[in-house]
């Protein structure tokens, strides 16, 4: 097939990747919570039906996570469902290894999904303002995978801890990512963070 | 310098080395801190806080706490505050509310005088004619009567209120001796416990008690306080038990907001309010200067504040007993001491702005500045109520008792009997016990059947029988009205003779009196005045109070501000990659739906002609975009679609219609093949989320068997759509991968490719606006860089950005109908013309039915294309078309806009089958009355009806 010859466009060396989330982190003085943008993260989803050999690999039931060997955290988002999140640009890394023997389908939804991550010893409290799930320690565990409303948006939620304190991936269809991110740092103003202007919901 | 404050007493919760100014009615006043506005005023010597609704009676403190009627103050910009219980605060601006023109002089006081013609039912029978009256007179005068503060809507500096949710094991309503006895052994047994308390400190009756009373509150407190498992929320409510315990929490006074909602979810409700002590119906009962005993209690106890120097007091029972010696105690004098257990009453008390003389049911007149009653105790039920629960009235201990509740409700504390100290905070530990142990059976169990929690360590928790000893019933003499008729609803100002009146006029069911008298439905809620309004129905039909019954209590328990029930605002907004460039560019905003998007940069006509002539692009991302995979894609497109799929080939483009159940024409787009089992089909922007949710309803629950992954993409592609007969130079600039040229990539047809050096981008040859074109869907994380790109490489074409606002002249140039605009929620098939699209003779379709019978029909509109004669006229939209002169309706105008392309209005319309022939002319009923003519025109498409623009 003859192909058209491109020809003068203004190429840019690195096309880098765009969040919707225009704003650095947010945090608050003490450190007892923070905000931060992760809508970079390679985010993979791979839906396979039980019985199939990627089902099997993937192992992880719906409801929790765990950190493969390769970096790759493995979320058992919906049942027969997985979303595989791994750094920046290794989609195709994440997506080449999946048995697609049967019904089976992995998608990029990098650019589709905002992310950001809630951490700090008042991440649960903050949460607590916008999402009525119940994030006891029992009822959601470190690992725990999830989906709830988050100021009326609908997220994917995983809590992933880090070093031993309470840590939040949220995830949202991308076109909410910038109201989300303004939401939940209005949230956090009740513990003491103050937000840059134009990051409002009032 | 408070003249009616006291030396030190031992409870006393007030600060004394703080000096907090404020204002009343404008004049200067101190207090401590501690002080609760009522307590400081009081100290300082103020009688009078309020008028009555209706007979602007002046009115003092009653019950000097949360529930007191009569000490509704405006603080600042604040109406409604609760000056019994608000603290205070430096700097506060206090005034009386509901006084017309000020507390001292209130013109309403003339109520008064003619109060006889004012009884039960005056509104319903004075302000119904005439009618014309109401809007000019009868609406303006009552405004002035209303009862409330006044809200400052634009000086307002209340912060926006707050919302937030818990899920405790335990939530205990009530943080007096048994509510923390609860609260202790809950949190001991495992529990998350999460206790509530309406004022600002735990204690409840202990707070005002003895020296012991203080010593047991100590040690609770500090129990409760110390238990990491137990969350304490003072000066908050719990106002409703939904299903499932579902508990409404109003928290006031917290830093981030006025007030804030706490939607929680407990395990086990706890109820344990205590109770809250009854007004005495006589003569004169609400003058400033008569108390319950508790009023005296707590402001004697925790404000050091003397209530008055000379005082009658009528006691049934050991704590009004109690007042007599914190009176004396406060150096007050005891006038007479009445003993309502022996038969000693109260008759009349005489004064206006306050207590003066007081006849007494000997026939002795005394002088007094103080009447203290304590003649009875309410059970607050209402959140026993709300669980389902009919309390049961017992006229041996004078009040109601809860009766039967659910598991998940238990009540504890003097809601259910009397008893010591100790015997109370005995029952509240017991009752806590059990209540931990069933919700942590149903932790148990909801661990057990959630995907994401934790499985339980061990076995379920055995179950707990309830072995709980009851407390006693302690006997109270039923006092409930003297010889005299007195007032029953403070809030609402409806005494004891206006219910007679009710009864008589034969409004003489509990339910009825009230919506006829509106006794109950004030700010107090009943709280002070249903068991009296019941005694009064008792009484005046010769019943028991048993058979009376109650009015029912529903949420919320306490008034709650509109404000908080709304909480914060969370309107979820979308913005495409490219939003920001737009509004960087002079957009104007466009809300469509839940996205923003730019109407225009400034000239949509220009923007218009830009693409007519050269090029222009739009950024049309909301367009919604579901990704689907899998072997039986095809059944699903013939399912949902009214058309045909079988035969796409893979890189071809299909439009397609869906209608409802019903035959309504639900949404539209073009789905394209990109591989073998790989479609990406498109949606209205509006119905991308219900389309989405169908086509998973459809596959999870009618066809399991059927294999397809949907995936929604709409966000993760940006669409551009690059439209104009320029575009293909533009993009052959820009494109990699793909032949452009039109034999090779004809119009419908759809390539995946590089555009300005983005890989994995999807190229279609479609479009709204008539022109050739091609809309390019780019991973959104590089839009803004193909964006720019198409900017730059196209400045030499007259490239220029177009917004929402041009797309929509344009795809009505070319006839192309939006589905919600230029169909409706009556529009079936065949009346959006979409004519031989719909295939009547497949096997199944959703609507399929509803779409035979409708086709069948001859009756039904039809979308045509409307020129009006007068080609400066553009008719509005919704214009109807009617026949002739008269005014039957025979269609109406869906779109118009004056074209640019053709200088003259072109519309779309819904018009009468009669009218739809090519050439017919139609009347058009413009908005200022005018009636044009139109032409109906041949096809849908004003500009290039052959398609060769698009085609190029």
């Amino acid at each position: 097939m003859p192909t058209s010859i491109p020809r003068g466009y203004v190429r840019m060396p690195d096309i880098e990747f765009q969040s919707p989330i225009s704003h650095g982190p947010i945090s608050t003085p003490d450190g007892s919570v923070s905000i931060e943008d992760e809508t970079s993260t390679t985010k993979v989803v791979v839906r396979a039906a039980a019985g199939t050999a990627a089902a099997a690999d993937l192992g992880v039931p719906y409801g929790q996570s765990r950190l493969r060997a390769d970096g790759t955290l493995v979320c058992g988002t919906r049942p027969d469902e997985w979303t595989l999140f791994a750094a920046a640009g290794r989609a195709a890394e994440v997506i080449a290894p999946v048995d697609t023997d049967g019904f089976v389908n992995a998608i990029d939804i990098t650019h589709g999904r905002a992310m950001m991550r809630v951490s700090g010893p008042k991440a649960t409290a903050l949460l607590a303002k916008v999402c009525n799930i119940d994030l006891a320690d029992d009822m959601t565990p470190d690992g725990a995978v999830f989906s709830g409303s988050v100021a009326k948006v609908t997220c994917d939620l995983l809590r992933a801890d880090r070093a031993g304190e309470a840590s939040y991936l949220i995830s949202c269809e991308r076109s909410f990512g910038s109201y989300l991110f303004a939401a939940l740092a209005d949230a956090s103003t009740e513990f003491g963070a103050s937000l840059p202007a134009g990051l409002s919901i009032h | 310098m408070n003249p009616n404050r006291l030396p030190v007493r031992p409870g006393e919760v007030i600060d004394r080395e703080t000096s907090l100014a404020f204002t009343w009615n404008g004049r200067p006043h101190t207090g401590h801190r501690g002080d609760t506005i009522a307590s400081a005023l009081a100290a300082d010597g103020v009688d009078v806080f309020a008028r009555s609704m209706k007979y602007k009676r002046r009115r003092g403190i009653m019950t000097a706490d949360h529930w007191d009627p009569n000490l509704f103050v405006q603080v600042g910009d604040e109406p409604n505050v609760r000056a019994g219980s608000r603290r205070l605060v430096a700097g506060m601006e206090v005034s009386a509310q509901n006084v017309w023109p000020n507390l001292r002089f209130d013109i309403g006081a003339a109520n008064q005088l003619v109060g006889r013609f004012l009884s039960s039912g005056f509104y319903y029978k004075t302000f119904m004619r005439p009618k014309w009256l109401w809007h000019h007179l009868y609406q303006k005068v009552l405004r002035k009567f209303a009862p409330g503060g006044r809200i400052h809507w634009e000086t307002s500096t209340h912060g926006a209120y707050d919302k937030r949710y818990a899920h405790p094991d335990v939530l205990v309503a009530g943080g007096g001796p048994a509510g923390m006895g609860a609260a202790i052994a809950a949190a001991e047994a495992g529990a998350s416990v999460m206790l509530v308390e309406h004022e600002p400190d735990l204690g409840g009756h202990l707070r005002w008690g003895d020296a012991d009373d203080l010593a047991v509150l100590a040690d609770l407190a500090a129990a409760v306080e110390s238990h990491p498992g137990i969350e304490v929320l003072v000066d908050s409510t719990v106002t409703g038990r939904y299903d499932h315990n579902w508990i409404a929490v109003m928290q006031r006074s917290h830093e981030i907001a006025p007030e804030r909602l706490i939607k929680a979810r407990a395990g086990s409700l706890v109820v344990a309010p205590g109770l809250i002590e009854r007004p005495y119906v006589f003569a004169g009962n609400d003058t400033p200067g008569v108390m319950l005993s508790g009023a005296v209690r707590r402001l004697i106890n925790l404000w050091a504040v003397r209530p008055g120097t000379r005082a009658v007091v009528l006691s049934a029972n050991p704590e009004g007993d109690a007042a007599i010696a914190d009176l004396e105690a406060a150096g007050v004098e005891i006038v007479a001491a009445l003993d309502a257990r022996a038969g000693e009453d109260i008759v009349e008390v005489e004064g206006r702005g306050r207590v003066g003389n007081v006849v007494l049911g000997d026939g002795r007149t005394v002088s007094a500045d103080l009447v203290v009653i304590g003649t009875g105790w309410t059970a607050p039920t209402s959140l026993l109520n709300m669980a389902g629960d009919r309390p049961v009235y017992d006229p041996t201990a004078a009040r109601y008792f809860p009766n039967q509740l659910p598991d998940d409700v238990l009540a504890t504390g003097g809601i259910t009997g009397n008893g010591t100290t100790a015997e109370l905070v005995e029952h509240g530990r017991a009752t806590g016990t059990l209540a931990a142990n069933r919700a942590l059976r149903n932790r148990h169990d909801r661990r057990s059947s959630t995907a994401r929690a934790r499985s339980p360590e061990g076995p379920i928790p055995e179950s707990l029988h309830d072995t709980r000893a009851s407390l006693a019933r302690t006997p109270h003499p039923e006092c409930y009205r003297s010889s005299s008729h007195g007032m029953v609803d403070f809030s609402e100002d409806v005494s004891s003779k206006d219910l007679v009146q009710a009864s008589r006029e034969g409004f003489d069911s509990i339910e009825l009196m009230k919506r006829y008298t509106t006794v109950t439905m004030g700010p107090s809620q009943g709280k002070l005045e249903t068991v009296n309004a019941a005694a009064v129905l008792a009484e005046t039909r010769s019943m028991d109070m048993v058979d009376i019954g109650t009015t029912v209590w529903r949420p919320p328990f306490a008034p709650i501000s509109l404000g908080a029930l709304a909480g914060r605002i969370f309107e979820p907004i979308r913005r495409s990659a490219l939003q920001d460039w737009h509004e960087d560019h002079g957009a104007s905003p466009l809300l469509a739906g839940q996205w923003v998007r730019p109407d225009h940069y400034g000239d949509p006509v220009a923007e218009a002609r830009n693409v007519r002539e050269n090029v222009g692009i739009i950024d049309v991302t909301p367009l919604g975009k579901l990704d689907l995979r899998g072997p039986d894609v095809t059944k699903l497109l013939e399912l949902v679609y009214v058309n045909r799929w079988q035969k796409l080939d893979v890189g071809r483009v299909r439009y397609g219609t869906m209608v409802a159940e019903d035959g309504v024409v639900s949404d539209d787009g073009v789905t394209g093949r990109l591989g073998e089992d790989h479609y990406l089909m498109t949606t209205t922007s509006s119905g991308a989320g219900a389309i989405w949710e169908m086509l998973e309803d459809y596959l999870q629950t009618y066809r399991p068997d059927w294999n397809v992954h949907v995936t929604a993409v709409t966000g993760g592609l940006t669409s551009i759509n690059v439209a104009g007969p320029r575009c293909r130079e533009l993009l052959l600039r820009l494109v990699e991968g793909v032949d452009l040229s039109p034999d090779a990539f004809p119009y419908f047809h759809v390539r995946r490719g590089t555009v300005a050096g983005v890989p994995d981008c999807i190229i279609w040859r479609i479009g709204f606006t008539g022109e050739l074109s091609y809309e390019v869907h780019v991973p959104s994380g590089h839009a803004l860089h193909v964006w720019e790109s198409l900017l730059a490489n196209g400045e030499d074409l007259g490239i220029m950005p177009f917004g929402v606002e041009s797309q929509r002249i344009l795809r009505l140039e070319k006839g192309h109908y939006i589905v919600g605009q230029d169909t409706d929620g009556l529009t079936k098939a065949p009346s959006a013309g979409l004519g031989g699209l719909v295939k009547l003779d497949k096997p199944d379709t959703l609507g399929l039915p509803e779409l035979r019978a409708a086709y069948a029909r001859t009756d039904l509109p039809i979308l045509v294309a409307i020129q009006t004669d007068d080609p400066e006229v553009v008719p509005m939209e919704a214009d109807q078309i009617v026949d002739g002169d008269s005014n039957r309706i025979l269609g109406r105008i869906t779109s118009s806009r004056m074209s640019p392309t053709l200088g003259r209005s072109v519309c779309l319309g819904q018009v009468d089958p009669s009218l739809a022939a090519a050439g017919s002319k139609v009347t058009i009923l413009l908005i200022d009355g005018r009636r044009i003519l139109g032409t109906v025109q041949e096809h849908h498409a004003h500009v290039d009806p052959e398609g060769v623009r698009q085609n190029a």
